[in-house]
């Protein structure tokens, strides 16, 4: 009997390897990126890497699109109370999680709980700490209270940390152990997390947008250093990459297979200078520096051209952003106001960077150099992730604040204002509570920061914001250099893959041809 | 001789414990608050103090010292700030790509290194020594992550044949252990070729040509084995370095190894990791030293241990 089988056997082999037939050309993409990941969780995520990963799973309330303008996602609609503190939203119907289960205010009120219970010390804490209790109306009905008004929190929502996670896994995995289970409600289910090599994501099938997602899975794959993210981009094993090295981009240019995308960002570099000591302390100095910079020449010698000078201080494509247009280059004029400070013959200072990489280098010396022509002689100092902690960022005691002229950057993730200035410039915000770096501190910005908060109303937030913008430009804390562009590569045959204005990647339209 | 390695294996207690406080101490030393790192760019005060809570570092030193110390002992080290996974996993996950790549690499640099210091030592002054002491210096002296480039550049991306990083089949050793190598084979065969260039004018050697044994003979015998200790202690170090992984070739090939967590580990001021490692680090070198040691022992018989 036995051999009759055989025949029968290979014979539905045969069969089943026919009818996986359209399975097997399955379209599977690489993406390779600069940095290992250190989280699959949002809520305990700080890096925009991680968290630009975990949109492959998760999905927010709302969102950004791909130039970073608000959109609903899990959410229809939403209601604000007149007193700003109420926030009803309605739900999506129809949405299921990976685990089966269906998505319900339920999910909304487990995952914000969660996040804003101190004891589980999430990293995002403070993002949503505001939020007094969240609600279930009925099923497709949430309803979240704020402790203080807070006119920017639907773009906290909407902020890549704020995702839904399913009640059930968390109550599955508990609070720590969902950051390597995660199960949400996003085109691709998780499948596997190789810390040192990659991470892969599979198609969801019960995914709620129809026909999406476009390609079967996702692998992530960090390759630290730019020349073999280069290199894997020529031959062809992987799609897509960001960020490119400047000095790599015109080697593959001239791949015909391959794309370059220099997309527009939100990512301002700037040189604080502290404003509570001498000479910063005097307006004309800090004009004259700005005066005496040349951003064009800041752009083309570091940023190998892939970056504008910035002509605002909240930069374009943040929303209120005003343009305030870039300080001149004038060095008569700086050397002028210099004089006109008391300091004909220029003064020496200290140069820092917040990185150590070649670009910080670069920007550094430059402005050193030009700073030079005025007679300012800067001595520079990268500084190193440990040392920027211990003598900027956690310093305590403002007045013996060592900080003087700093090279920083910034993007706000919100994608709103309020980030963009608050933490920066208001004068609460001092080192070691956020980064105003230049110490800077005005009552007319305060209070514009502070009415905008209060205020729903959409013209009267503009209105304030462009007045702390106008005021922050004339006294000029900041030298603004540089607003950058992201460069990144793509394979032709890729589509649908974006890189945000805040270094995130947006691939809902994911499509390998 | 068993009596002998049981004494170095206790004698290893003590130097870990040693090296254990000094590490602990240097890596609490070096500035930068891991809290506020490990917070990020966003954090306010109060997520920087909840990430503290969560790291344990809100604990007094000596107790956070007493943790680590008896954590250790049963072999817990306790979790990566950075990852919050084990760091016995973290660890483990990432041993075996720098072991294995290693290995090869010290196999073929070893017989490349030997059979060049060996033949540039019979020609001496000859134009094989001439050759291979010109690729010996060109091995030192060429930085490694150039080399690593170039080797991606011309079989990875141009001749497309072999993968360019990562750590999965055979083809991916390749590259990854010429580049590691190259310098290791380089530094052997000078020191083969000085070690037998010092052997070949000893006097049991000329009596070994006046018995009448033919060249080969004398020095693949003769020569060799009394040449070898001292290329067999840098084969010791080179290969206890090695197994620290190797930064930047892990970095150009994405190796996911030892090297790499490291910089992570020390850039994140990520301390249950840095302390594991340099713990771990340590233990790999004595192990090395005493499997040297007895080698040595059978390389040259005359050698006793006591």
């Amino acid at each position: 009997m036995k051999p009759l089988f055989r025949p029968l056997a290979v014979g539905a082999l045969v069969a089943a390897a026919f009818a996986a037939g359209p399975a097997l050309a399955a379209k599977d993409v690489t993406f390779a990126v600069a940095s290992t990941f250190t989280t699959t969780d949002p809520y305990d995520a700080n890096d925009t890497l991680s968290q630009a990963m975990a949109k492959s799973f998760y999905e927010g309330l709302f969102g950004f699109d791909k130039d970073m303008k608000l959109i609903p996602v899990l959410a229809e609609s939403y209601d604000v109370s007149k007193d700003g503190l109420v926030y009803t939203i309605k739900l999506k119907k129809g949405v299921k999680f990976h685990d089966g289960t269906d998505f319900k205010a339920d999910a909304v009120k487990a995952s914000f709980d969660r996040v804003t219970n101190p004891d589980n010390k999430l990293k995002r804490y403070a993002l949503y700490s505001n939020i007094a209790r969240t609600d279930v109306v009925d099923d497709a009905t949430a309803r979240i209270t704020l402790k203080t008004p807070f006119s920017a929190f639907i773009n906290n929502l909407a902020h890549p940390s704020g995702v839904i996670i399913s009640p059930a896994a968390l109550k599955q995995y508990g609070n720590k152990d969902i950051a390597f289970h995660p199960v949400g409600t996003g085109p691709f289910k998780f499948v596997e997390w190789k810390a040192t090599d990659y991470l892969k994501v599979a198609r969801f099938d019960g995914y709620w947008k129809k026909g999406y997602p476009k390609v079967d899975g996702i692998t992530w794959k960090p390759v630290i250093d730019s020349n073999s993210r280069a290199a894997v981009m020529q031959t062809g094993e992987a799609q897509f990459t960001y960020p490119v090295p400047y000095e790599m981009a015109e080697t593959l240019k001239a791949k015909p297979e391959l794309d370059i995308v220099a997309a527009p960002s939100i990512i301002v570099r700037y040189l604080s200078m502290n404003t509570q000591q001498k000479p910063f302390d005097n307006p004309k100095v800090r004009q004259a520096i700005n005066y005496a910079i040349n951003k064009e020449a800041v752009a083309k010698v570091a940023f190998g051209g892939y970056a504008t000078p910035a002509d605002a201080i909240v930069p374009e494509g943040v929303e209120f952003s005003v343009k305030t247009g870039v300080w001149p280059y004038d060095v008569a004029k700086a050397k002028a106001l210099l004089a006109e400070a008391g300091y004909p013959n220029g003064f020496e200072t200290e140069l820092w960077s917040a990185y150590n990489h070649t670009i910080a280098q670069k920007v550094t010396q430059v402005l050193q150099q030009q700073l030079q022509q005025v007679g300012i002689k800067t001595k520079i100092t990268l500084l190193e992730a440990g040392q920027r902690v211990e003598k900027v960022e956690s310093w305590q005691d403002p007045a013996t604040a060592p900080v003087r002229l700093y090279y920083v950057g910034w993007s706000s993730s919100t994608g709103e204002a309020d980030w963009a200035l608050r933490p920066l410039l208001y004068s609460e915000s001092w080192p070691p509570k956020l980064f105003n770096t230049a110490y800077y501190k005005s009552e007319r910005v305060d209070g514009d920061i502070r009415n905008a908060l209060l205020t729903t109303d959409k013209a009267e937030k503009a209105k304030l914001y462009k007045d702390a913008q106008e005021t922050i430009y004339k006294d000029a804390p900041w030298a603004p250099l540089v607003t950058e562009k992201l460069l990144s590569a793509n394979n032709k045959k890729l589509s649908g893959v974006y890189t945000m204005p805040d270094g995130s990647f947006n691939f809902t339209d994911v499509d390998l041809k | 001789m068993l009596q002998y390695i049981v004494k170095r294996l206790l004698g290893l207690v003590p130097t870990l414990l040693i090296v254990g406080v000094l590490v602990f101490l240097l890596v609490h030393l070096l500035p930068g608050d891991p809290a506020r790192l490990a917070a990020g760019p966003d954090a306010n005060p109060e997520t920087v103090q909840l990430v503290r809570k969560d790291l344990g570092l809100d604990r007094p030193l000596p107790q956070q010292f007493l943790r680590f110390v008896a954590g250790a002992l049963t072999g817990d080290f306790g979790k990566s700030m950075r990852t919050k996974r084990q760091v016995s996993t973290e660890i483990a996950d990432r041993f075996a790509p720098t072991f294995w790549l290693t290995v090869c690499a010290m196999a073929w640099s070893v017989v490349f290194g030997m059979g060049i210091g060996i033949v540039s030592a019979v020609w001496r002054n000859r134009w094989p020594d001439r050759l291979g002491m010109t690729l010996a210096v060109s091995g030192i002296s060429f930085p490694a992550f150039a080399l690593g480039m170039v080797l991606m550049q011309v079989f990875a991306v141009q001749l497309n044949w072999l993968p360019t990083v990562g750590a999965d089949t055979w083809k991916h050793y390749i590259l990854p252990s010429l580049t590691l190598g190259a310098a290791v084979a380089a530094i052997m065969a000078r020191f083969t070729r000085s070690s037998f260039v010092d052997i070949l004018q000893e006097d049991f050697i000329r009596t070994a040509r006046a018995k009448g044994l033919s060249e080969p003979v004398v020095v693949a015998k003769h020569a060799l084995r009394n040449a070898l200790i001292p290329v067999l202690t840098m084969m010791g170090l080179q290969f206890g370095f090695l197994l620290g992984g190797s930064i930047v070739v892990e970095v150009v090939f994405n190796w996911p190894g030892m090297g790499r967590l490291l910089v992570d580990a020390v850039d994140m001021r990520d301390y249950p990791v840095i302390q594991a490692l340099v713990l771990l680090f340590s233990l790999e070198f004595i192990l090395i030293n005493l499997i040297v040691d007895v080698l040595y022992g059978l390389i040259n018989p005359t050698i006793r241990f006591r």
